[in-house]
């Protein structure tokens, strides 16, 4: 026994020193899912409302570009508002109802805080479950894809960006459908890699990268990126190099899209493939 | 009592420089300095390496706690905190007449400050950016970070102390 106190009286910091690392590693695995310590949610509601102060006033001096994305985006949805009118019915059976063929809804929202300087960068929205957002819920700008809700308070919302080394996308090359995945390279925030392409695909520097909608997150056809022609062949598929359209560095007006037929998509795939 | 006011004081103010400003210095990605931790560089020669460690795991978790990444600040101030003994006794002057002073570049000199901050803020910045990341793969990629920010950081931690008061 006396030994035994000897011992650890000798290594007692060795001994503490292990223990904390040990706490520290228990806690990074344990908040894996980023939000969901109460501690955080705490912290999270005054690091958000001094985030939104701060925004207030920096917001002002990006109008301008806001403005114009905002005009370009409206001649978009006009064009496309064209031809919705002229688009056939495609159902066995004529049901009168406006909701039919429509499975997104869409929120405008604000980025709060937001950051690209590390290699798991989430971004802040002041949209939170008072407004309806769950986790789950897409995040885009008008230029395309920026990430995804992981966390939901009353009145914010987390979205882990796509700059951020844990976050996959299946994506698909437009003029082809051929899809794969797309990650960050966690190297420059204006730059992402497309794999698991096959090598028969032919490839053209600038084409463009959309979303394949198979994962029921993103509506399929909304704008990711272009190739830059950049590619790395290893293994069977093709790694492509991305560069995306939306520029995280001056992130304002943000929509959350949320699908309304996402659960009952889920839980057929469940049970057949179960 | 009066080293317990200044050293909460010198702690918050460090807090308060690193989230509000240093956090948000974008260079690329490729620097992010954490010159939080000059708390740990600056507790006195004196300190119990047990006593070390709890604060060096308290400011790493106060860090955490304001930027959601539960852990990972406190893993890596641990590991600076378990590192700072060693490299302490491996370079120390005979200078130390005081142990109660905290080791300053005013008292033991630019070169020992220099090559005693560098040492612990590589630790801490090394530590900090594997576990962040949790892989090896672009080892060298992370490695370039760790060495940039810890430039950065030294840089700042030396001029924090240039102009900190003496005592």
């Amino acid at each position: 026994m006396r030994s035994l106190l000897n011992f650890l009286l000798r290594f007692r910091t060795l001994i503490l020193f292990l223990i904390l690392e040990a706490v520290a590693l228990v806690l990074i695995f344990s908040s894996h899912s980023y939000h969901q310590t109460v501690a955080y949610g705490a912290a999270r509601t005054v690091s958000g409302f001094v985030a939104k102060r701060i925004n207030a006033g920096t917001n002002y001096f990006r109008l301008r570009h806001v403005n114009e994305e905002l005009v370009a985006e409206n001649i978009m949805l006009r064009s496309r508002l064209e031809q919705m009118g002229a688009g056939m019915q495609e159902h066995f059976l004529t049901v009168d109802d406006s909701l039919i063929g429509v499975s997104y809804s869409y929120l405008e929202a604000k980025v709060v805080n937001n950051s690209i300087n590390k290699q798991k960068n989430f971004i802040t929205l002041d949209r939170g479950s008072r407004h309806g957002v769950t986790r789950g819920m897409g995040v885009a700008s008008s230029t395309g894809v920026v990430g995804v809700v992981v966390g939901v308070s009353p009145r914010y919302s987390v979205a882990m960006s796509l700059l951020n080394a844990d976050f996959r996308l299946s994506a698909s090359i437009a003029r082809n459908d051929y899809f794969g995945s797309l990650a960050w390279d966690g190297i420059s925030h204006r730059y992402a890699t497309l794999s698991e392409i096959p090598h028969h695909v032919r490839i053209t520097e600038g084409d463009t990268i959309v979303t394949s909608g198979y994962s029921a997150i993103f509506p399929a056809g909304l704008l990711v990126g272009t190739l830059t022609g950049e590619q790395e062949r290893g293994g069977d598929f093709l790694s492509l190099n991305v560069m995306l359209s939306t520029d995280f560095k001056r992130l304002t007006n943000v929509f959350l899209i949320g699908s309304l037929n996402r659960e009952e998509r889920h839980n057929l795939e469940v049970e057949v493939t179960r | 009592m009066k080293n317990f006011s200044r050293y909460t004081g010198a702690f918050v103010l460090l807090m308060v420089l690193q989230l509000l400003i240093f956090n948000n210095i974008e260079f690329s990605g490729y620097v992010n300095p954490y010159i939080y931790v000059m708390f740990i560089l600056i507790l006195p020669f004196s300190i119990p390496s047990w006593f070390l460690l709890i604060l060096a795991f308290l400011s790493g978790l106060a860090v955490d706690l304001f930027s959601g990444t539960l852990g990972v600040h406190a893993f890596a101030t641990v590991m600076a905190g378990f590192v700072r003994p060693w490299i302490l006794t491996l370079n120390i002057t005979s200078e130390v007449t005081d142990p109660d002073m905290s080791p300053s570049l005013y008292r033991n000199g630019l070169r020992w400050f220099f090559f005693y901050t560098v040492t612990v803020v590589f630790v801490h910045h090394l530590s900090l950016f594997l576990v962040e990341l949790f892989t090896f793969s672009n080892f060298f990629h992370t490695l370039l970070r760790v060495l940039l920010s810890t430039v950065v950081t030294t840089f700042f931690i030396i001029l924090f102390d240039f102009i900190r008061p003496r005592r």
